[in-house]
Parts: C-alpha cells; sequence; structure tokens
C-alpha cells in the first residue's frame, strides 16, 4: 500500500491527493471498506492507475448518482461493453492509440509487442488479472478445437500466420509475427474488441481440461446446452456481457440475470481509471438500463426518462425531443454521424446485365450520374442544410482529409453531364427524351432499397426528378434488406443505395481496405471483394486497371513500416478513389440526436458519433461523466 | 355430455399438429436463418463476424440438417415440454417466455372482461330504447373505438396519461417495479397501466358484440312470450332479465372462442406499440431475426390457449344451452 500511495504521489504531483479516507473513495464503497469487506481505495486500483486527464473543457467531478438508458433489446446489454470502453489499449479523443488496461505497450517493427499490465490490477470479484488470463484464452480457448473449432481469430493472423506467445513474467506477455501486424492493436482498441484474455480463476470451472468433464457434461444439460464447450462458450461472454457472474474489467459491471427488461451495472471496484486528484472512476455509481421496443425510445426519452440518449434516436426526432426539454429537463445536442457517408449510391461494377456493367466501369457514366444529383437540394430539404454536400471519403475531422476527395463531381452541372454521356456514346434518345442504351432499350436504371427507412426513398425521388434531365430514369423499390444484398452479390441488381464507408475518420495507420476490393460487402464490387475475402475459391478477380492498382497499394500500405510511407499510400488510394468515383455519395455528416440530461456534466457538445473507432459514447469517456446537483 | 366433451378434445390433437406443421412452414419461409439476420445486424453496426464461426454455430444448432428433420427435432421437443433454444437470447425458451405469457394472460383477460362489461350494458340499454338517442350515440361510440386505428388510439391514450397523470410511457408498470417481486406498489403500478391496453385493444371488440347482444335481444323482446309477459303485468325490467336476455346471453360465451384470437393478435399490435412486457413484441422480434424455436413455441403456446379457450366456451356454453348440447349428440 506504501508503494501504491508513493507511485500516485509521484504520478499526480499533489501527494495528499490520495491520502486514506479522502474524497478518492466511492461514497457508495465506505460502508462497505468500513466494515472490512472490501480493501479501501488504495489497494483496490492497480499500480499506477490509469489518471484520466480532464482535458478539453471537462471538469473535475464528484462521485454518486444513477445513470438511466433505454435501449431496444435485453442483448443491447452489450452496449455496456461499448461505452464503458476499457480495453487494453484505447483510442484517444485524437484517434490515437494508447495504452488503457495496459501500463504500456512496446513495439519493435510493428511485429513484436510486449504487453505490460498494470501491477495489482484485479478483476471486478477482486481475483488478481495477470498474464495467466492470457495463457488461459491462448492455450485453452483460442487453441482449444472444442471451444474454437476455426482456430485464433483472424486479426492474429498475417496471411495465415500465428503468432508466437512468450509469457515472460506475471505482467509481461509478448505476441511476435514474422511480418509486422497492423490489424492487432486496433482490434484491441476495437468498439467490439479482440479480447486476448479470459478471467481464468472463474472460467476453468466450465472447462474440461480444469474440471471432471462429465460432471461438466451434466451440468451443461441442466442449464439447456449440448455439452461443455456450449457452456463455457456460453459463460464466456466478457463482450455479450449477459453474464452477471463473469468478472469485468469494465466500469459498470452488470448485476441482473437475464432475461430481464431492466438491468442494474454498478460501478466497478476494482477499475483501473482515477481522475487527477486520485478519485477513482467512474463518478456515476450505477447505470441501469431499462428495455422497451424501439419505436417507443424517442417518445419515452422525450419524457426525460433517459439521462443518455442517442442510440434509436434519428434525426426527425429531433423537433419533438427540442420541444420536451425544458418540461423534462434534459438536453439535446447533435453529433455528427462518422461514416463516410450518409446516403451512397453503388453502382455494381458485377452487374450482370453486359450492357450496363460496360457503361457503369466507365468513368464517364459514373461521373455524369453524380454531376446530375442537386445535393444542395437534398441537404437543404432533409437535412434541414445541416449535412455536408459531399462525395463517399474520408471526412473533414479525418488527418487525412482533403477538400479535393470531398468536393470531386459534387457540383450540380445537368450540362457537363449530358455532355459526358453523349461522349460515352449515348447520343440516341426516345420519344420521352430517355437516351437509349446500346442494344435499344431506354436507360432505366432500378434502384432496390432496403425498406427499412423512408429516409432512402426520399432521397432517391430528388435524384430521379434531376437524373430525368440527362435522359435517365430512375425507379425506386423498397425490398428487404437481406433480399437486395442477395441480389447485388449475385450481380442481378443494378445499383443500390447504403451507408457509405464504414470508418471517415481513418488515420494512416488505419487499414486503408475498405478502398480496395477486399469484401463482398462492398456493393459497387461484390464478387471482386469476395474474390479476395475467400482467397480465391469464389467470385471474380478484379480486371479493371484502377481497382488492381487499389488492391497492390493496400498490400504496399501492409508492408509499410513506417507512418510517413503509410500516409503516402493512403493519399494515392484517395486520390485513384477520388477521381474514379467508384461510389456515389450524395450526403455526408448528417447528425445524429444526443440527449443529455441537464445535470450530466462532461458530456461534449459537438461529438462524432461513430462506431469504430468511437465506440459511440465510449471514446469520450462515460466513466468521467458525473451529475451536477 | 362426455363423448362430445371426448370427441372435442380429440379433435385438438391433429388440429394443433396441423398448426405446429404450418408455424414452422412459414417460418422457414423467409430467405435465410437466423444466423443470417445475426451477421446483417452485426454488419450494420460495423461489427464482424467470421464465417467459419458461423458455420460452426450452425452446426452446434443443427441447423445443417434438413428442414423436415429439424421440424420433426422441434415436435419431439414439444411432446416432451422442451420448446428449443432461443438464438437472440441464448437461453432455453422455457426460461424466456414464462412472464411474459402470464401478463399476457393478463392483459387479454382483462380485456375480455373489459369488453364483456361495456357491451353487456350497452348492447343491452340499446336494444331496449332502440333509435332512442341514447342507442344512437352509444353505437356511434362503439363504432368509433372500432374504426380508429389501435395505434393512433394507443399513442393518443399514452400521450394524456403522460400529462395529465405522470404515467411513464410504455410498459405495463413504472420502471422501478421491473426488476422487484410482486409487490402491493407493483400491483397498482401494473394496474395503473393497464387500463390503456385494455382499453384501446377492447374497444375495437365492443362494437361487435354490442352489435349481436342488441339484434338478438330485439329478436327476442319481440317474441311472444315477452308480450305475454307484459300483459300479465309483470315488471319490464324482470322480464328482461328473466327470460330475453337469458337467452340473447349466448354470443357472449360462444364468442369468447371468436375474442381469444382476436385479442391476442390485436394486442400484438399494440403492445409493439405500448411497449408491452406481453408476448406480441417478442414474437414480433424472434420472427424478424428469425429465431425460429422462440417464435415457433410461442405461436404453439398461442394456439394451444385459443384452442382450450375454444374448448372451453363451447362446453360452457353447451352447460348453458340445452339446445347446443342435444343438437351437439343428435348430430353424430
Amino acid at each position: 500500500m506504501r508503494l501504491v500511495l508513493f507511485c500516485l504521489a509521484t504520478i499526480l504531483a499533489s501527494p495528499l491527493a490520495a491520502a486514506v479516507g479522502s474524497p478518492a473513495e466511492p461514497p457508495y464503497f465506505a460502508e462497505a471498506v468500513a466494515a472490512g469487506k472490501l480493501p479501501p481505495v488504495e489497494d483496490r486500483v492497480p499500480d499506477p492507475p490509469l489518471v484520466v486527464e480532464m482535458d478539453r473543457g471537462r471538469t473535475i467531478g464528484r462521485h454518486g448518482g444513477t445513470l438511466n438508458i433505454l435501449m431496444a433489446r435485453s442483448k443491447d446489454v452489450r452496449q455496456m461493453v461499448v461505452y464503458g470502453y476499457a480495453r487494453l489499449v484505447r483510442y484517444g479523443r485524437d484517434y490515437e492509440i494508447a495504452p488503457d488496461i495496459l501500463k504500456d505497450v512496446e513495439i519493435e517493427d510493428g511485429r513484436i509487442f510486449t504487453l505490460h499490465l498494470r501491477p495489482g490490477h484485479r478483476w471486478s470479484d477482486g481475483a488478481p488479472f495477470t498474464t495467466e488470463d492470457f495463457r488461459y484464452w491462448w492455450e485453452d480457448v483460442a487453441n482449444n478445437p472444442k471451444l474454437s473449432p476455426s482456430g485464433p481469430q483472424i486479426q492474429l493472423r498475417i496471411d495465415g500466420e500465428l503468432p508466437t506467445v512468450e509469457i515472460i513474467d506475471k505482467t509481461t506477455i509478448r505476441f511476435s509475427w514474422s511480418r509486422p501486424n497492423p490489424k492487432f492493436l486496433p482490434a484491441l482498441a476495437s468498439a467490439s474488441p479482440l479480447y486476448i484474455y479470459r478471467p481464468a480463476h472463474y472460467l476453468k470451472q466450465f472447462h474440461a481440461r480444469y474440471t471432471d468433464e462429465t460432471k461438466l457434461n451434466e451440468l451443461a444439460k441442466e442449464m439447456g446446452q449440448r455439452n461443455w464447450a456450449a457452456l463455457h462458450n456460453k459463460t464466456d461472454s466478457l463482450y455479450k456481457n449477459d453474464n452477471m457472474d463473469l468478472p469485468s474489467l469494465q466500469p459498470w459491471v452488470n448485476s441482473t440475470r437475464m432475461p430481464a427488461d431492466r438491468f442494474t451495472f454498478v460501478r466497478n471496484p476494482y477499475f483501473h481509471r482515477v481522475d487527477a486528484e486520485g478519485r477513482q472512476l467512474p463518478y456515476i455509481d450505477r447505470v441501469v438500463m431499462q428495455v422497451a421496443s424501439a419505436k417507443i425510445i424517442p417518445a419515452k426519452t422525450g419524457t426525460g426518462e433517459s439521462d443518455l440518449q442517442a442510440r434509436y434516436l434519428r434525426f426527425d426526432n429531433y423537433t419533438f425531443l427540442k420541444q420536451n426539454e425544458e418540461r423534462n429537463g434534459f438536453r439535446t445536442l447533435l453529433w455528427r454521424d462518422g461514416k463516410g457517408s450518409h446516403m451512397t449510391l453503388y453502382p455494381n461494377l458485377n452487374a450482370q446485365d453486359p450492357v450496363w456493367r460496360a457503361l457503369f466501369r466507365d468513368v464517364r457514366f459514373r461521373r455524369a450520374l453524380s454531376l446530375a444529383i442537386d445535393r444542395n437540394e437534398v441537404n437543404q430539404v432533409i437535412y434541414y442544410g445541416l449535412a455536408l454536400a459531399s462525395q463517399n471519403t474520408v471526412l473533414p475531422s479525418s488527418p487525412l482529409f482533403r477538400e479535393t476527395y470531398q468536393k470531386a463531381w459534387t457540383q450540380f452541372d445537368l450540362e457537363q453531364a449530358n455532355r459526358l454521356l453523349d461522349e460515352v456514346g449515348l447520343t440516341q434518345r426516345n420519344s420521352e427524351g430517355l437516351r437509349l442504351l446500346p442494344d435499344g432499350r431506354a436507360a432505366e436504371i432500378v434502384i432496390e432499397t432496403a425498406g427499412e427507412s423512408t429516409e432512402q426513398t426520399d432521397i432517391l425521388s430528388f435524384v430521379r426528378d434531376s437524373w430525368r434531365k440527362i435522359g435517365i430514369k430512375l425507379y425506386s423499390k423498397p425490398s428487404q434488406r437481406e433480399l437486395v444484398r442477395n441480389r447485388i452479390y449475385s450481380g442481378e441488381s443494378l445499383m443500390s443505395i447504403w451507408e457509405g464507408l464504414e470508418n471517415g475518420l481513418p488515420a494512416a495507420n488505419t487499414i486503408p481496405e475498405e478502398l480496395a476490393p477486399t469484401h463482398q460487402i462492398q456493393y459497387q464490387w461484390p464478387k471482386w471483394g469476395q474474390y479476395i475475402e475467400t482467397g480465391g475459391r469464389s467470385g471474380e478477380p478484379a480486371d479493371l486497371e484502377e481497382p488492381k492498382q487499389l488492391l497492390a497499394l493496400l498490400d504496399e500500405w501492409y508492408k509499410a513500416g513506417d507512418r510517413a510511407r503509410r500516409e503516402e499510400i493512403w493519399h494515392r488510394m484517395l486520390a485513384i478513389w477520388t477521381d474514379q468515383l467508384f461510389t456515389i455519395g450524395i450526403v455526408s455528416g448528417a447528425m445524429q440526436p444526443v440527449v443529455v440530461n441537464a445535470r450530466l456534466r462532461n458530456v461534449p457538445e459537438d461529438g462524432m458519433y461513430t462506431w469504430d473507432p468511437g465506440a459511440h459514447f465510449g471514446i469520450y469517456g462515460p466513466d468521467t461523466f458525473w451529475f451536477d446537483t | 355430455m362426455l363423448r362430445y366433451t371426448v370427441h372435442r378434445l380429440l379433435v385438438m390433437v391433429p388440429t394443433l399438429l396441423a398448426v405446429s406443421a404450418l408455424v414452422f412452414v412459414i417460418i422457414q419461409l423467409p430467405p435465410g436463418d437466423y444466423f443470417t439476420s445475426y451477421i446483417n445486424e452485426l454488419q450494420s453496426e460495423g461489427e464482424s463476424v467470421s464465417a467459419e464461426r458461423i458455420e460452426f454455430l450452425r452446426q452446434q444448432y443443427g441447423f445443417d440438417r434438413s428442414p423436415v428433420e429439424q421440424y420433426f427435432v422441434w415436435l419431439a421437443g414439444l411432446l416432451r415440454g422442451d420448446f428449443g433454444y432461443s438464438f437472440e437470447y441464448s437461453l432455453p425458451v422455457s426460461d424466456v417466455i414464462g412472464d411474459r405469457i402470464l401478463l399476457t394472460f393478463i392483459v387479454s383477460f382483462a380485456t375480455i372482461v373489459f369488453t364483456w362489461i361495456v357491451s353487456f350494458v350497452i348492447g343491452t340499454y340499446s336494444a331496449v330504447y332502440q333509435y332512442s338517442f341514447g342507442d344512437y350515440a352509444l353505437s356511434f361510440l362503439g363504432f368509433i373505438g372500432l374504426a380508429t386505428p389501435n395505434f393512433l388510439f394507443a399513442l393518443v391514450l399514452l400521450w394524456i396519461a403522460n400529462v395529465y397523470f405522470g404515467t411513464s410511457i410504455g410498459g405495463l408498470m413504472e420502471p422501478e417495479y421491473l426488476d422487484q417481486p410482486w409487490s402491493w406498489g407493483k400491483a397498482m403500478s401494473v394496474l395503473e397501466h393497464l387500463w390503456i391496453p385494455v382499453v384501446v385493444i377492447g374497444t375495437s371488440g365492443t362494437a361487435g358484440m354490442i352489435r349481436r347482444l342488441r339484434a338478438n335481444l330485439l329478436d327476442e323482446l319481440h317474441k311472444q312470450y315477452v308480450v305475454t309477459a307484459r300483459a300479465k303485468g309483470l315488471h319490464p325490467f324482470r322480464i328482461l332479465i328473466k327470460y330475453p336476455l337469458r337467452v340473447a346471453l349466448n354470443p357472449f360465451i360462444a364468442d369468447i372462442g371468436n375474442l381469444l384470437p382476436q385479442v391476442i393478435s390485436g394486442a400484438a399490435i399494440v403492445s409493439v406499440v405500448l411497449s408491452l412486457p406481453t408476448t406480441g413484441p417478442m414474437l414480433l422480434r424472434a420472427l424478424q431475426s428469425q429465431d425460429m424455436y422462440l417464435a415457433g413455441s410461442f405461436l404453439m403456446v398461442l394456439a394451444l390457449l385459443t384452442v382450450v379457450g375454444t374448448l372451453v366456451s363451447d362446453l360452457a356454453l353447451a352447460v348453458l344451452d340445452p339446445r347446443i348440447r342435444l343438437g351437439g349428440g343428435m348430430q353424430k
């Protein structure tokens, strides 16, 4: 304990801050500590703890209070792992990766990662968190054929190669590959992270290596599971967060057994973060999550039943929420959506129809389609002018942003669009004024929508009006998400509308795989993506020059060791992406309403509402949010 | 009477079997299965999950077998009282639906009682005072209830309850009681919330019931025995209670069979709007995510309840009205 005090003192520069009986001890535990049921806070936090600087206008808070939130399904308990955002390493507000649960990470050549744990770190049940938890995961979970039939997760493989894992001592562990693995740290810091540790002391009771297998199988039958492996997998739910007995490292720990409609999360007595005055975080004692149907959540939020809500609120709820602010004591903030684009058109370069396919592969045709969209009108009418007319690309808050990426081919210029289409050779028109395809059909494009919101069809009706002026007719057809997706994959669908790049805030160290054909879910080239994704077992290899270049650049990026080189490759890829316009972005940076209790402090006024990196509220540290009186 | 009962009981078996097959086929109809919708959901939130892992899960839960095989495995489970496994909750189905069935039962029962009371009073009044102002006004009200879309009515009542009585939006109780054991306060809180769904679901059923009772009663009121009774100087109210009303009561009992499915399916929509912890929203969600055993078992339980409800109403009717009892016997 003396050592803890000493370390805290050296870090804090204010030696008395962590003194016994000081504000450091959350009142929530005062009684348990006084009764000797719980060690005092100095013995609970690791040495050294993570000291959170209250920068960017945040203030030091006070302990206490209950945060109410609303979720639509009991499965959403995992959102508390997202909001809690305690990770081995995490993204800071600058979107750079920094140690969190780990004291430090040493990286050699981007391929050898030495992780240092915080000495004295404990699980929420008080058991020590050591490299034994990593060993258990690696030997007994990830490499156990019954628990993980496909072996360790994909982020741990570089061209199929698995890391060498060395346990050096109780707090040091090393992962090494023969080549750089740029996926490793981002995976650890992700909103839905790669877990490379498990609470071994708890899970061993469900593992056949440590507990009698026949007894375990009996227990599994009792719990309605097939065998011990299924039972282990069910109890081992660090991310799903649905097992209240499973120890945790998050700021709040689930204390409600499934199934339920109301979940209470209580503060983790062993949480590793403290504020600059030594107060153990989180400030808020309890989080109560109520489950209500998604449709009613905006209404419930409007009556003040949630203290912090963004999920299940949509932009069109904004006026209703604003109207109820005063009566129910909350504020409605607008955060920006962090996707590369809020709505984007995807011409299918793998369309089955040979005539359309040839047209879509002609960059002039894609540019003409883009020029013939009045983005300003869409923005004004549907988003009250609060969104940005933009291509599907990196957002202004990304360090890689350049205005040309955003603005290219976004001006509304029917004349140039018509000229481009004439150049392509679509000069014939029918009596309606529609251009004729080379085989004599009229140029009519059907865009299938997922049919989940009217937003897509609303936007398409604007696009339809202006495309009509360049002699192309658009039909929108509401369908169902899975059907649409399968039709895109098979090339039956000509064009689709969906959100743009998943990560609109990349930095040089983010893998630029979204810009190259790497996944089937990339609607502009599903078959090329599938080819890479399956290692050539299905799909088609890319047969167009620019996508091939993008793939080659991606490969170069993986091999590049240093940041400057990676940044250069990013810009080369973005230049091709911008010039070639494989996807046609309409608007980006749409607004996400965020309702915040008027007394809740440290919630940023203008944040980014993003999944990864960002973890929704996670990156803004809900453990530092506090209630003012 | 015994033969009638046994016959009715035996008929239930093939009915339920047919329902189970139908339910299973319908659940299997949409493309994909639980895991494809699960992947879609993860992807729409930017998460990813490896194809190998999904394949592993599919095998674990027997999705690689043929649909016919899957059906019989499920059916065999049902007969043993094992409802299967909910993927969405990763729990056995019986653990998930227990509470909800009870609350659904409470809501449905309260609704039926509400429908009965309202339509009994209004129906009798409007038959006795046919073509009076009261008849028109009350019938009008009943039809308004029938014609207003349930969800709209529910939203209006919710808003009124919240603004004027401070009732929390949605649910069947104040949030703080959700994880508490039953107590006086909790029961009161349930009552405070219960009236909205009961009124909303109930009003859509009352109009029909009112009209049926009114028509039946009017038929009886003009029969000769009523005229005779009047001529003999019996008090009109006593006549009404003693004779025509008893005859006209048949639809009340007979309608339980009709009312039950109506209440349960009507309740589904209203429950989704009101976010009630009943079976409706969970069933809808299970169907959307193709959590097939949860959805299937739900539908089976509801089918069973309806079939039993119909049986009870038929038996009650047979007890009440000898004509039906004897007619039923003669036809065999």
